[in-house]
């Protein structure tokens, strides 16, 4: 295990946290829990998505324990980087990334600079990516940059067809797969990844642009009401033991 | 009643696809076309493609002789009626499909079993000229037919459930997964595949990313096998656009799948893709 030059802490919601710690630890990183008061980080990654007060609350709280330099990565998925940054003391420290859960299946991420972010950040960022085995990728800053974006209004426009009758959801993730090569089925992706993962991209875009193409379908609000998220707690489009 | 003998209406790309899926799997086919060259023509590829499956050692010749005698072709659409089902795979002009459905409704005995290969039109309406519509329904196939192995089976409001059984059964017969889909705009995969490209499309717009970058991103954050933007270069951006014009239009102008005006500007310029020898990306040759 070669010695990794940055101590990280994790915070947040959603599935992705757990499974950024797990591949964390197996490539030797220093780390810390979310309740370790000390201040010797260099990097904070922070993954809340679907309640967004809730994200801006621990920014807020994180950023009062650490010194200045400490970079943090926030997740973009509901928020843009822009708007994340503007919550905190320290703006230029904060860039935004995107990726899905799981996180080990993902070979590369998607890194955004808020516009208040200061270079030499982003190029860190990059840096620890690439070290925990990561290609990345810089876009503009964007509600769910582009993937997450992509694939959130793929999963609506499959619940839409869901809901108005259009094929059963097994016959539509066939259709998927076997008619235009799709690795997985759009819902059993949803599934997989979280359904509150792929509201928060949803609720954000139409949030943030106001446009109806974002318009999130009213089958996922409800699943996220009824905390059907997925396989994670056992419901989403499909059913899990 | 079995399906044994199978009409292909339309000697096109995806008329001599399915014809020749049909035969491979023991069907008798009769291939229809306006007239006898093009139907000649077609013919010759199928035969073609067959002996190349010989050359490479993925059929015995006997299976090539035994395949290419099961195919009759024609010019006359009244023979149709010696059909147990038949497949219209003529191009994507609703009058063309009209008049055609009408004369097989009249020729054909009432078992016949008639479809259509249609991805733009409402199978409700072709079926509307046809004295039941029960018989009919739509059975959309995939290009390249012979490789592609879905075939979305499509229930017209008319549509009997015991012509759904035997396409389904039909379809299985050619080793291929059927769906059944309600007859609503794109049905499956041309109304769930377009954000794929239309989002692509409106990132790309708002220079968030680029369509290179995009591609990679799709691919190894995603894991999907191309990009957008390389797809529609093998697809063809024309085709690609055409296809997201005719589902916006028939959800009557909804904004989720509003084309964009950078895809059009490609169309326009004649940068259709990779058989143009430049779209998105240039191609040598």
């Amino acid at each position: 295990m070669k010695t990794k030059s940055f101590a990280v802490k994790v915070a947040g919601e959603g599935s992705l946290a757990d499974s950024i710690i797990a591949q964390l630890r197996e490539t030797g990183h220093q780390l810390e829990d979310q309740s370790a008061v000390h201040s010797n980080f260099d990097i904070v990654i922070e993954t809340t998505n679907l309640d967004i007060d809730q994200k801006k609350k621990l920014l807020v709280e994180i950023e009062k324990t650490l010194p200045k330099e400490t970079v943090i990565l926030s997740t973009c998925l509901g928020v843009t980087a822009t708007e994340t940054a503007s919550w905190l003391q320290h703006p230029e420290r904060l860039v935004g990334f995107a990726a899905f859960f799981p996180w080990e299946d993902c070979e590369l991420v998607e890194l955004a600079p808020a516009l208040q972010t200061e270079k030499e950040n982003v190029e860190k960022a990059k840096q620890f990516f690439e070290e925990v085995g990561k290609e990345v990728e810089v876009v503009e800053d964007g509600v769910g940059l582009v993937f997450p974006r992509i694939l959130s209004l793929i999963i609506n426009e499959a619940a839409f067809a869901l809901t108005e009758g259009v094929a059963s959801a097994e016959d539509i993730d066939k259709a998927m797969m076997k008619g235009t090569n799709y690795p997985m089925g759009p819902l059993r992706w949803a599934d997989h990844i979280g359904i509150d993962d792929v509201y928060a991209v949803l609720a954000g875009l139409f949030k943030e642009t106001g446009e109806d193409r974002y318009r999130p379908a009213p089958f996922i609000k409800k699943m996220v009401y009824a905390k059907w998220f997925g396989k994670k707690t056992g419901r989403g489009f499909y059913q899990y033991d | 009643m079995t399906i044994q003998t199978v009409g292909v209406v339309g000697s096109g790309t995806m008329g001599s696809g399915i014809a020749q899926t049909c035969v491979q799997h023991g069907f008798r086919v009769l291939l229809y076309d306006l007239n006898d060259a093009i139907v000649q023509k077609a013919f010759t590829q199928i035969k073609k493609r067959l002996n190349r499956l010989v050359e490479k050692g993925k059929m015995e010749e006997q299976t090539f002789q035994d395949s290419i005698s099961r195919i009759e072709t024609c010019t006359d659409l009244s023979l149709m009626k010696a059909c147990d089902l038949v497949i219209e795979a003529v191009p994507e002009k609703i009058n063309i499909k009209k008049e055609i459905f009408q004369a097989l409704d009249e020729h054909c005995p009432e078992q016949t079993i008639l479809t259509t290969n249609t991805s733009s039109f409402s199978v409700t309406e072709i079926a509307s000229v046809t004295k039941t519509g029960e018989r009919v329904a739509g059975l959309h196939f995939f290009n390249p037919v012979p490789l592609m192995p879905l075939v979305e089976i499509v229930r017209g409001v008319k549509t009997s459930e015991d012509t759904l059984k035997k396409l389904a059964q039909f379809v299985s017969s050619l080793h291929k997964d059927p769906v059944v889909c309600e007859d609503t705009p794109g049905f499956i995969v041309n109304r769930i595949a377009r954000p794929f490209y239309n989002e692509a499309l409106k990132i790309a717009g708002e220079r968030l990313a680029k369509p290179e970058q995009i591609d990679r991103i799709m691919k190894k954050a995603g894991r999907f096998k191309m990009g957008p933007f390389e797809l529609q270069d093998l697809i063809g951006i024309d085709v690609n656009f055409s296809t997201t014009e005719t589902v916006y239009n028939s959800f009557f102008g909804e904004e989720r799948f509003r084309p964009h005006y950078l895809q059009q500007r490609m169309v326009q310029s004649g940068k259709l893709g990779r058989k143009a020898g430049e779209g998105y990306y240039r191609y040598e040759n």
